[in-house]
């Protein structure tokens, strides 16, 4: 059963869970909950197949990011500086990216639900490795989106731990009084961290879409926006945390795609995510620690 | 201790009686239209950004909304195509509202009606010989306590695991459907449909239900004020239902114990359990309370239209209900409101689709912006009316 296909398969569903949740993490450092990253990432599936379509993949990946960054601007604006419930604002995104994708598809393709086919990325193939029998299927043909998603694993380390930037941040995100008193401007760091996490969740909305299935198909994230949010607060608000988190879902779905038998009917094959979302939660939300001043709006001067 | 909390009484009505009053009533009832003008603005603001939309795809946007006021206003069939739309809004906006006053996100109606459709579908079908009388009540029960028994694990969840109501509403709602789907096409799928002509497959549904078993429709009452109401509509008693329970549940929170339990621990739950409020029951009964109510969001389609339970049961009520819940500020008698704006907007983005040739999305469209719009306007006018009252406050104290 543990083979190395069925590790590459783990990899490749993983990989859309990792991308967004260190984006989450991102988000949610500056004090910001972003519920609107499923939104994000469906907005990043069509913009990234519709312009992949027309102009190739590499158009069709930044135009996602552009797209994910653009709703995650309208959720910024309105929980940073409307200062509204950050949850409402992410739920209204949510509903805003679906109708968006919906009415253009069908203005674009005349279709509700999916768009042509798309050409992905050129494959990678490590050179020296894919000559190992047993490595074969994980280092040849591989997406390079998966590679970056590993990369942006110890970078995000990097910048949360051992940058200005990343201090600001996370200072933001624990005590927005003291960050602003210290001459941080706040504001600008929750735009930065909304901003960066609807780009990545866009960027795995385009993994899903134009590298994954070579096709936009209407509901293709199935709530991995939402499941990326829980493998961010399992991983502890951790970069490296996330991604173990981001491999268990993957690894659970691809034994789960592999066990398809008479016995089990396949809708609740479907469920497994779902319900190893919930009893993660369930079993570990005690043990992880949110940024301190994570959902409250900021208010300048209100203190005074 | 009785003494000193009638001496502080006294104290605090000697101060009111010395000071001028801090906050005069009549600008408060000024500032109390500027709340009833927000949802109105909000949704005109909603309307000119969705504008864009349709400027891009080359249509008048004008010519647009003026085509899904026409639909919608121009026959008696089309406003009764309202009222039948709004209906599962009223119970879902009520649902989603009744959670939001204990500062409880329910996102889970969503799956918590299609549970509660499932219930009341099958009490419906397998439960035979009895009258009416007996039935459809039954049939209502089991679709209110369908989606109170899906309400019940993410309530316990957070209650006694602190997992957050959001997260685990939505992954239910994903499992509700798949559970749906598994219970319909392969549990329950009625094998017995005789194809018409014999050509085509059967439809994925479950059995008939029992003619007791379903909701009279609205045409005698709306006889009664001198309607004629088409026959084919499916409006049906569900929305008398629907607005008594609005009226049930605003007695519920302003006008009994348990209203002011709910309201505290939305306020302050630290405050409410200091005052010896628990806070962990509260926020279970109003859960399972906004659950079972969202177990009857599907029953007007279910009991009022189809009479069987398919694959394609109408889904999307429970997000609508937030918007409905967000705009009428959970006001029982805005929520009713709100239900018919939205149920409007979705009968004129059909008539948009037959008639303009456009997206029976930007209904969708519309009701993001609009909660979008609506939870910025209350906060610019929070903001405004704090401002406003600091000044006077000033103005009140330089002239003392």
């Amino acid at each position: 059963m543990l083979s190395a296909e069925m590790l590459a398969s783990a990899i490749r569903l993983a990989v859309p869970v990792i991308i967004t949740a260190v984006g989450a993490i991102y988000s949610e450092r500056s004090g910001v909950i972003n519920i609107g990253l499923e939104g994000m990432m469906i907005a990043g599936c069509f913009t990234g197949a519709a312009v992949a379509f027309y102009a190739g993949p590499y158009a069709g990946i930044l135009a996602a990011v552009a797209a994910g960054a653009f709703f995650a601007l309208i959720h910024a604006v309105a929980s940073v500086h409307f200062r509204v419930d950050q949850i409402v604002s992410g739920v209204a995104i949510n509903i805003l990216a679906y109708g968006v994708v919906r009415f253009s598809s069908l203005s674009i393709f005349k279709m509700a639900t999916t768009t042509p086919h798309v050409d992905c990325l050129p494959k990678v193939t490590i050179p020296g490795l894919a000559a190992v029998p047993w490595l074969e299927p994980l280092v040849s043909k591989v997406s390079p989106l998966i590679f970056l998603a590993f990369l942006l694993i110890p970078f995000t380390a990097w910048v949360m731990n051992r940058t200005v930037f990343g201090l600001r941040l996370r200072s933001v995100g624990e005590h927005p009084l003291a960050a602003e008193t210290l001459g941080v401007n706040v504001y600008l760091m929750k735009y930065c961290g909304v901003l960066i996490s609807g780009a990545l969740a866009g960027l795995s909305g385009a993994y899903l879409s134009i590298e994954h299935t070579q096709m936009y198909v209407e509901g293709m994230t199935q709530g991995l926006g939402f499941i990326a949010l829980a493998a961010m607060i399992f991983g502890n608000w951790m970069p490296l945390g996330a991604m173990w988190a981001g491999l268990l879902f993957g690894f659970a779905q691809a034994l789960s795609l592999r066990v398809v038998t008479e016995a089990v009917p396949y809708q609740f094959i479907k469920m497994v995510p779902y319900i190893l979302t919930i009893v993660v939660l369930a079993g570990f939300v005690r043990r992880s620690r949110a940024p301190a001043a994570v959902g409250v709006p900021y208010e300048r001067g209100e203190a005074a | 201790m009785t003494e000193t909390r009638t001496e502080t009484r006294e104290e605090t009505q000697k101060e009111t009686r010395q000071t001028p009053v801090r906050r005069p009533r009549g600008p408060r009832r000024k500032y109390a239209l500027l709340d009833l003008a927000a949802p109105v603005l909000a949704v005109l603001f909603a309307m000119a950004v969705a504008s864009v939309a349709l400027l891009v795809i080359g249509k008048n946007p004008l010519a647009v909304y003026g085509t899904m006021f026409a639909f919608s206003f121009g026959r008696l069939d089309s406003v009764a195509a309202i009222l039948y739309k709004a209906t599962p809004l009223i119970f879902s906006g009520l649902a989603v509202a009744v959670g939001f006053r204990a500062k409880l996100f329910n996102i889970g109606v969503e799956g918590q009606y299609l549970i509660g459709a499932f219930c009341a579908s099958w009490v419906g079908f397998a439960v035979k010989g009895l009258p009416a009388a007996v039935h459809l009540p039954l049939v209502v029960l089991a679709g209110a306590l369908g989606g109170a028994l899906w309400a019940l694990v993410p309530i316990w969840l957070k209650v006694k695991r602190g997992v957050h109501e959001v997260i685990s509403t939505i992954m239910l709602n994903h499992t509700a459907f798949l559970l749906l789907h598994y219970l319909i096409a392969d549990v329950f799928m009625d094998k017995t449909q005789v194809i018409v002509g014999g050509a085509g497959s059967p439809r994925v549904r479950m059995p008939l239900m029992e003619p007791t078993a379903l909701m009279p429709k609205l045409h005698g009452l709306a006889a009664l004020i001198g309607v004629d109401l088409p026959s084919h509509s499916s409006l049906n008693w569900m929305l008398v239902f629907g607005i008594l329970l609005a009226a049930g549940l605003w007695y519920l929170v302003w006008r009994t114990p348990f209203g002011v339990e709910l309201r505290a621990v939305g306020h302050n739950p630290d405050a409410a359990e200091a005052a010896g409020i628990n806070p962990s029951a509260v926020y279970f009964k109003t859960f399972l309370m906004s659950g079972a109510i969202a177990g009857l969001v599907g029953l007007s389609d279910l009991i009022g239209h189809f009479g069987y339970l398919d694959i394609d049961f109408p889904r999307g009520y429970g997000f609508t209900g937030i918007a409905v819940a967000l705009v009428a500020r959970n006001n029982s008698l805005g929520i009713i409101l709100a239900a018919l704006l939205f149920g409007f907007l979705s009968r004129g983005g059909l008539g948009i689709q037959v008639l303009e040739k456009v997206p029976m999305e930007t209904y969708v469209i519309l009701q993001g912006l609009i909660i979008l719009t609506i939870v910025v306007f209350w906060e610019v006018i929070r903001r405004y009316v704090r401002a406003r009252q600091k000044r006077e406050e000033a103005s009140a104290d330089a002239q003392c």
